[in-house]
């Protein structure tokens, strides 16, 4: 069988034991690459020869030694382009490595690639590309979730055996789920965004998306950890995660909040999650009903703070010291609004417009600063839930993957699609998407649990014992 | 151009301060003037795509300490805010400044009389003794340094990124003279604590000032009016007496001052409009998301604390009690810490402090030495002083030894014996010397005797001859007198 | 609270944006649909609630100057330089 199709933790032995070269790893995801590639459209870039050059001097006896893993492309590693899906960055080569992608090479692993994403990670299906869109492996008709939509479509498509991604509101799960793949958002602070191109800074996480949770663990277990370049990363010693497998959920306290299962819901997504829940009952878990009052001003909040902020953050794409410059400016006003109006899509210009508008002079109080109280609030909707249970019990998405074109022309409907994730990131929790079952036309459906802020290890040791007694994560996409 | 006393101006000032750390606000860069265009710049002070801030502990120490100096309210939690706005020097169009909890909130400047024009040092204004109150003393990043070009400007971005204390006064001041003292007085505050040299001319120190006038007995402000392009307290000065008086001429003619920034040409001599302000600006300030509020209340007070430095008000006082110096000399040697702790080591030892005083804030100053670096030991002054109060030199010897300290420095009592300069206080030396002069100058004599005293004069002035100038005159006046009446 | 009515035209100004006719028509519909939704917000009392995220004690940064980029990796993505200076069309004031 093809490399392409093991996880980590299988090619890591098999590493070791010297059965195969990190090559031959190499050379299987080309193959597959070459087949799947142009349908999938998963990746921006690929560093096809860098790559094998890095496979020839590996050392093995690191975490991640000659493990290729793909990286979203709002991530800054040295020297390669780092696009973020934006005809603003053309040209541009980052002059530095993101923490996260230092620690990747401190562990040993090789950059396989870029992956495809919505402008600036802002989106839900990965069609706000201005490189072209990215298919859903289960059926190419179909939106692959997004932002981190190449991630998880390369992961799932057996084109990566892993990728990181980026969640400010969803960004990791929801393809995760959609693409029928492991998908972890990790606690706000937990992983250092030195590096990575903020679209909102107090709610972007960077983490892994992999076949398995046991690959998850693997990865956050490298990324965690304080950096004193991002003042917003907890300061606790670094964590290995999930060293003991045991398998057993007894005793845990699974919270199913109210305002996650709603009258009228997608009824095969309603199924597959019930009957996880039944599942972690049967092996020794109990279920509490629990409440999350603020859940339904959720996408207001969030839409509301993440503009904002990334009206800011977006700020610095002006054409003078990097990226796209527009010609023929007259002056530096018209340079800036020429290059900025050629450079964006329409996705970024409208939440950059929005997020200036809930900032400006006699709208601030009103819009930002409510949001603000309100996020407030959520957040001890979250507190008050985990001294109920020690994890939440949701769907990730409300439906599975819907058609291409579906929605590009209604933003609202496209935002309404990040119901269920995005409450974490105005939190702050670290929550996982994993598969739960399929739909009768073959579609993943994920199955999101989340955890008290800093509670990883639970999150994914029950996301473990539930993979491990099913075989949804080795079902295999139709090639 | 005075003020006609109708009519009075309401002036406040935005002083941005350079700090004194090794490194830039956010990033590990090295905070240095003058090097080669682009040579201290990270992803950080680019502001490339991912990267982020992390503040400067020391920065934030400083701004706590002038916080100190100046008697402000000091914030247990302070943030960050993001200043939105576009400008090609602003690396990431946004400004990482404080607006809801600056550091420093309150306090005030008190106004050195010395500090302010020489000229009006001895009118009320100088002397009311009075204090400026500050708004609030904020921590920000600075901009870029741009070049002007025929049809482009070139921009250079080491100085993008570099700490700047923000202090902004309430509109307390009311005349040119005022601003020009509220900025030297500021200055020796910073220079005490270590925190700036505080240069306007090397835009150290760098100042807008906001000027309206109104009606002397009026409550209501008038239409403010925004000053720029000042780099020296002195054109602080004349920029606010051009401004104010072109003001008070409008509104005598009953015309509107209109809203907004006038620039001030230095050769000129006057202020020009530069913008209207039709729109007032808005900056869209949110907490930057990317700073998690600062405690300074955990160690990074008393950290300052421990650095409070003797303050010029507190060494002037000291200065004039311990040492006896007028109030003048004191603020002219607290405005230099170095030139200070000269004075103070060279007067310690020494019987007449005061003397050591004149000494060097004249004669000694005056040949523009490095107190830091002179060969010239600060003992020196005080034995000097000591010499002439003991009496083994007069005064006009003294000058001599000085200059000859100035040219080659040795211990003055050496100089002395060098040059055979001690001066005679012998008394049988100094009678012979006073008989020769009686008997050489019989015409005196009568004169004197006759009750013409002044004639006595020429009779000092013949001992002082003879004896090369080294008898004691105080001594010669003694003798002659007691010879003269006998 | 009801929705206001934005200028979308003033805004994307403040943002350095210019709009198409058709960029201004389309987005003013969906945004004043969005702020429509945001309505809700409005209505959840929040008179009591402190706005501040509670405050962390941060690591703060030591000053101990670190290397900086060379000048070539500086300017490497400039668009124009010379000199060393990264240049722009004319600033006017
Ligand atoms: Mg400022
Ligand atoms: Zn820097």
């Amino acid at each position: 069988m093809s490399l392409a199709y093991e996880t980590i933790a299988t090619l890591r032995h098999r590493l070791l034991s010297k059965e195969i070269h990190p090559r031959d790893i190499l050379k299987d995801l080309f193959t597959q690459i070459d087949a799947r590639e142009k349908t999938l459209h998963a990746y921006t870039y690929l560093n096809r020869e860098s790559a094998l050059a890095a496979a020839e001097k590996t050392d093995l006896s690191l975490p991640l030694g000659g493990i290729p893993i793909a990286l979203k492309d709002n991530l800054n590693a040295l020297g390669d382009p780092c696009t973020c899906a934006s005809k603003i960055l053309e040209g541009y080569k980052a002059p530095y490595d993101a923490t996260a992608v230092s620690l990747l090479r401190q562990a040993g692993s090789i950059l396989l690639g870029r992956t495809n994403m919505d402008e600036f990670a802002m989106g839900s299906s990965t069609e706000n590309s201005a490189l072209g869109l990215t298919r859903n492996p289960w059926d190419p008709t179909r939106i692959p979730g997004g932002s981190s939509g190449g991630s998880a479509a390369a992961v799932a498509g057996r084109i990566a055996l892993a990728a990181l991604g980026s969640d400010t509101g969803g960004s990791i799960r929801q393809p995760a789920a959609l693409c029928g793949c492991v998908g972890l958002k990790p606690t706000y602070g937990r992983i250092s965004r030195y590096g990575l191109v903020a679209f909102a800074s107090s709610l972007d996480q960077i983490g892994p998306l992999t076949r398995t949770v046991e690959d998850s663990a693997l990865l956050l277990s490298v990324l965690a950890g304080h950096d004193p370049r991002d003042n917003t990363t907890d300061l606790r010693p670094p964590e290995k995660f999930l060293t003991q497998k045991n398998g057993s959920v007894q005793g845990l306290r699974f919270g199913l909040p109210k305002e996650y299962f709603l009258p009228g819901m997608d009824s095969e997504t309603e199924s597959a999650i019930r009957s996880a829940a039944d599942w972690f009952k049967k092996n020794g878990a109990t279920l509490v009903d629990v409440s999350l009052p603020h859940t339904p001003t959720a996408i207001a909040v969030y839409y509301i703070l993440a503009t904002a902020e990334a009206s800011a953050n977006l700020a610095r794409f002006d054409g003078v010291r990097y990226g796209r410059r527009a010609t023929d400016a007259r002056d530096v006003l018209d340079l800036y609004h020429r290059t900025r109006s050629e450079g964006f899509g329409a996705e970024v210009k409208r939440r950059i417009i929005l997020g200036t508008f809930v900032l400006s002079q006699g709208y601030a109080d009103a819009y930002y600063r409510q949001a603000q109280k309100v996020r407030a609030l959520l957040r001890q909707d979250f507190e008050k839930a985990f001294t109920q249970c020690d994890l939440l019990l949701t769907p990730t998405s409300p439906e599975p993957a819907f058609p291409l074109g579906e929605r590009t022309q209604d933003p609202l409907k496209m935002y309404l699609a990040d119901v269920f994730t995005i409450s974490t990131n105005l939190a702050g929790n670290g929550a996982i998407s994993l598969p739960c079952g399929f739909t009768k036309s073959n579609l993943p459906i994920g199955l999101q649990l989340i955890g008290p802020r800093f509670g990883e290890e639970t999150i994914l040791r029950a996301a473990h014992a539930f993979e491990q007694a099913h075989d949804f994560f080795q079902r295999l996409p139709p090639s | 151009m005075s003020t006609p006393a109708k009519w009075e101006a309401v002036i406040g000032l935005e002083v941005h301060v350079q700090l004194l750390t090794q490194t830039k606000m956010f990033c590990g860069c090295t905070n240095h003037y003058g090097d080669a265009p682009t040579s201290h710049v990270c992803p950080v002070c680019l502001g490339l795509p991912g990267s982020l801030p992390v503040p400067n502990e020391e920065a934030i120490r400083l701004t706590l300490l002038t916080g100190l100096m100046l008697g402000c309210t000091l914030a247990p939690v302070a943030r960050f805010d993001r200043k939105n706005y576009f400008y090609p020097d602003m690396p990431k169009n946004y400004q990482i400044s404080q607006y809801d909890d600056p550091l420093c909130a309150g306090g005030q400047v008190p106004l050195d009389p010395f500090l302010f024009p020489k000229e009006i040092q001895d009118t009320a204004e100088a002397k009311a003794g009075r204090a400026i109150r500050l708004t609030r003393i904020h921590l920000e990043e600075d901009v870029a340094k741009s070049f002007h070009f025929e049809d482009r400007s070139g921009i250079d971005f080491n100085r993008a990124g570099t700490p700047l204390m923000e202090i902004v006064s309430e509109a307390d001041l009311r005349t040119p003279g005022e601003a020009f003292s509220f900025l030297g007085s500021l200055r020796q505050v910073l220079l005490a604590g270590h925190v700036s040299h505080a240069d306007m001319e090397k835009g150290q120190m760098r100042c807008d000032v906001n000027v309206s006038v109104r009606p002397i007995g009026q409550k209501e402000f008038g239409t403010k009016v925004e000053l720029k392009n000042l780099n020296s307290t002195s054109g602080v000065r004349r920029a606010l007496t051009y401004e104010i008086a072109r003001q008070i001429t409008a509104c005598e003619k009953g015309e509107a001052i209109a809203h907004e920034t006038r620039r001030w040409d230095d050769e000129a001599g006057a202020t020009f409009t530069m913008r209207t302000k039709e729109k007032a600006h808005d900056y869209r300030y949110f907490p930057d998301p990317d700073l998690l509020p600062v405690r300074t209340d955990q160690g990074l007070l008393e950290a300052a604390r421990t650095r409070l430095p003797e303050l010029p008000s507190v060494l002037q006082a000291r200065l004039i009690q311990a040492f006896g110096v007028t109030a003048y000399q004191a603020s002219v040697l607290g405005a230099d810490r170095i030139l200070c702790a000269y004075f103070e080591k060279a007067a310690a030892q020494a019987k007449s402090k005061a003397t050591v005083a004149n000494w060097i804030l004249n004669d000694f100053l005056s040949t523009q030495p490095d107190p830091a670096t002179t060969p010239i030991l600060p003992e020196f002054f005080g034995e000097l002083a000591d010499l002439v109060a003991d009496g083994t030199i007069n005064s006009a010897q003294a000058k001599k030894v000085f200059a000859e300290l100035m040219a080659n420095p040795a211990s003055p009592r050496e100089i002395v014996k060098r040059l055979g300069l001690a001066q005679i206080s012998d008394v049988s030396a100094l009678g012979t010397y006073c008989d020769e002069a009686i008997a050489a100058n019989p015409r005196s004599v009568e004169d004197y005797r006759a009750g013409k005293t002044n004639a006595i004069n020429a009779l000092k002035g013949f001992v002082m001859k003879k004896s090369q100038g080294k008898a004691n005159p105080l001594q010669v006046d003694e003798i002659l007198k007691a010879k003269l009446s006998a | 609270m009801s929705a206001p009515q934005i200028n979308i035209s003033d805004v994307a100004s403040l943002a350095r944006l210019t709009l198409t006719p058709d960029e201004t028509a389309k987005f003013s519909a969906q945004l004043s649909q969005i702020l429509g939704h945001m309505e809700t917000l409005s209505q959840i009392a929040t008179g009591a609630v402190p706005e501040v995220t509670p405050p962390a004690q941060p690591a703060l940064r030591q000053d101990i100057p670190t290397p900086s980029l060379s000048i070539e990796a500086a300017l490497s993505n400039a668009p124009a330089q010379a000199n060393d200076l990264i240049l722009v069309p004319r600033i006017l004031e």
